[in-house]
């Protein structure tokens, strides 16, 4: 018998009786917490800084004026050909992208509870692109931000993603007695702009 | 070795017992902050434990869904019964690859399996990038615990490793330093590697996808570089769907270091262009677990770590004195599953205070679970012969009140009268290090009379 027959055989034979799965009802959890405030808040707390913006063009002037040594930057926001320094068509293997120093990039949605910030395979010419760039900058509009995860993964439904990620904060670690240091292999820092609709 | 006699050996540096008592709680007074700012938290326990449980119950099933629409999505999925199989896989499929440098995420499963070891003896090197791991990587340990891997290790213990091993310079252990030039050291590794390994935090099987999470971002820096990516898991890591990820999710973070989420929850479905991804689906002693009703809930853990860092024992006796891969309360519930014979003093490693069930975010009742397992040892392996007959004694005392109160009224005057060498000799641990109380002239009983007689 193989593995995997034998894995299920007995999976199958050593189960308890049918337990009906739980149904998620989502008001019990309703705190009624000012949702932007509420993610401003997280953010900040995971290590993450919320600034404003007016239109695309305004986060670029502003992240360059926050990142006035930054030699390699890429974004993927529309209109931004002059802040890119590379050309990401031209980019052959992911390891190409080491040196990227600041990297801007759209995300549909965030979730107040906890300052998690989607970004999808849909946004990303490359998937390691928010993990390798030193600075990370992601933009978002403030009317996209959900209460807590059960209505993010509500908008995630219909969404066939091959590959996403929840980032909150830049990359940190704890592992040497329990200090935190921000900058482990990830992002050294995360900017987060808020855009009116 | 036993627990016991392994915890002494911890506690023998004094200091260092403290520290990482009071480090670890400190972790648990963060849960506990960031637990009670969630409205309806209970209710998120009591979900995430129903879905588990519901999980365990169709188990097979979901087994066959999520093999299905893995395949579906371009993943190949393999089987393995034992960890000896898992191991062999896990090679095959880099020598498939001509891989020859494989970065690792944390993974207790392969933890578990021993894959390290395996794999090094075969010729391929394997980095663990998680910096906790990476640390008793060098130091040639196990890690001492599941979420915070070098708990064990003071600072300037990491400083000389480093220096040791990676060439940097002194620095009295500033963390900010040795975690920089841990970067600069894994950040070639990342680059070079053939292969990535990773663990699954989740696995869904309506999608085929599963979750994996980190704060450094080790993860995601090794499989999107690395043209082939393996990911490991138990058959326990099963939900039904994508949508019970918002629940494990919500708990997860909050459960393991207080933190509202990790920075990243990367959901993988699909291989980038031109990359292979693999799973390894693992049994490893699970449906063994499965066919014991007292004992499967055990299999709801989602590896937060929460029950070692509320535990008063987990915290001043340090992970490696359990011996297994999982330590502390929850290890001690799944480890004599696997080896009676060899983790039979796990279960004894407890006070039995339950706070390690009231802080699990799947709600499984441990410290239940804890005093079943002594029942099981207690008849199926033998005992310390003092153990068993003081264990008689008392048993023989407390069913007789005469006998009670007799044996009581000598005790309470020996405590008084005789010397203290002769009190906390030997036989008697709890004399060891401690002062026993002075002895009270009257029992409760004697004390419970007078009071009634005097009000009345």
């Amino acid at each position: 018998m193989s593995s995997r027959d034998y894995i299920l055989k007995r999976a199958k034979a050593n189960k308890p009786e049918a337990i009906a799965l739980p149904k998620i009802d989502v008001s019990v959890f309703d705190d009624s917490r000012n949702i932007l405030s509420e993610f401003t808040l997280k953010v900040e707390t995971a290590g993450g800084n919320v600034f404003e913006a007016t239109s695309d063009d305004d986060v670029i002037s502003k992240v360059k004026s926050m990142f006035p040594d930054g030699k390699v930057n890429f974004s993927t926001l529309k209109h931004t050909k002059n802040f890119n320094t590379l050309n990401i068509e031209k980019i052959n293997k992911p390891h190409d992208l080491e040196d990227l120093d600041v990297l801007v990039l759209e995300s549909s949605f965030g979730v107040a509870e906890n300052g998690a910030i989607w970004v999808a395979d849909s946004q990303l010419p490359m998937r390691v692109l928010p993990f390798i760039a030193k600075h990370l900058v992601l933009v978002l509009n403030k009317d996209s931000i959900v209460t807590f995860m059960h209505q993010a993964y509500k908008k995630l439904s219909s969404n066939d993603t091959d590959f996403g990620v929840f980032i909150s904060g830049p990359s940190k670690t704890a592992d040497i007695e329990q200090s935190l240091v921000i900058g482990a292999h990830g992002a050294l820092s995360l900017s987060v702009f808020l855009k009116e609709n | 070795m036993s627990h016991s006699k392994a915890a002494t050996i911890f506690n023998k540096d004094e200091k260092k017992v403290n520290w990482h008592d009071k480090a670890l709680w400190f972790v648990r007074h963060k849960r506990d902050k960031s637990a009670h700012s969630v409205k309806g938290w209970e209710e998120l326990r009591n979900l995430g434990h129903g879905i588990k449980a519901h999980t365990l119950s169709n188990l097979d099933t979901y087994l066959i869904q999520f093999e299905e629409n893995a395949i579906k999505n371009g993943v190949q999925v393999h089987w393995a019964a034992d960890a000896d199989e898992h191991n062999k896989i896990v090679q095959s499929i880099l020598k498939a690859h001509n891989a020859k440098k494989v970065v690792k995420s944390k993974s207790m499963l392969t933890e578990e399996c021993h894959l390290n070891p395996f794999l090094e003896a075969n010729d391929i090197e394997v980095i663990d990038t998680d910096l906790g791991e990476r640390i008793v990587q060098l130091a040639k340990e196990p890690p001492s615990h599941i979420v915070l891997p070098a708990i064990h290790k003071k600072k300037e213990e990491v400083d000389v490793l480093f220096q040791e091993h990676l060439g940097t310079k002194p620095c009295d252990g500033d963390p900010q330093y040795l975690t920089g030039e841990a970067r600069k050291h894994l950040r070639e590794k990342f680059i070079q590697a053939d292969a990535a390994i990773t663990g699954v935090n989740f696995a869904v099987a309506d999608t085929g996808g599963f979750v994996v999470c980190t704060n450094e971002g080790n993860a995601d820096m090794g499989v999107h570089l690395a043209p082939v990516h393996i990911a490991c898991m138990g058959i326990e890591k099963l939900i039904p769907k994508q949508e019970h990820l918002g629940v494990f999710l919500r708990l997860l973070g909050r459960s393991a270091t207080g933190q509202h989420i990790t920075t990243y929850s990367s959901h993988f479905k699909k291989p980038r262009n031109g990359a292979k991804m693999h799973i390894v689906i693992v049994d490893n002693g699970r449906t063994e677990q499965l066919s014991r009703p007292d004992f499967r809930a055990s299999l709801h853990c989602i590896r937060c770590g929460a029950c070692m860092n509320t535990c008063p024992i987990y915290r001043r006796s340090g992970g490696h004195s359990y011996d297994s891969t999982i330590p502390g309360p929850i290890g001690s519930i799944l480890s004599p599953g696997k080896d009676l014979k060899k983790h039979s003093t796990l279960p004894f490693a407890s006070t039995l205070c339950g706070s390690c069930s009231d802080v699990c975010p799947v709600k499984i009742d441990i410290h239940t679970q804890l005093y079943k397992w002594r029942q099981i040892i207690t008849k199926e392996t033998p005992q310390p012969f003092i153990k068993k007959t003081s264990m008689k004694m008392m048993g023989n005392i407390f069913s007789k009140p005469s006998q009670f109160d007799k044996v009581g009224k000598v005790a309470r005057w020996s405590l008084r009268n005789l010397p203290k060498g002769m009190i906390n000799s030997k036989p008697n641990v709890w004399g060891k290090a401690r002062d026993l109380p002075l002895g009270p002239k009257e029992s409760f009983e004697d004390w419970y009379k007078k009071r009634n007689k005097d009000e009345q």
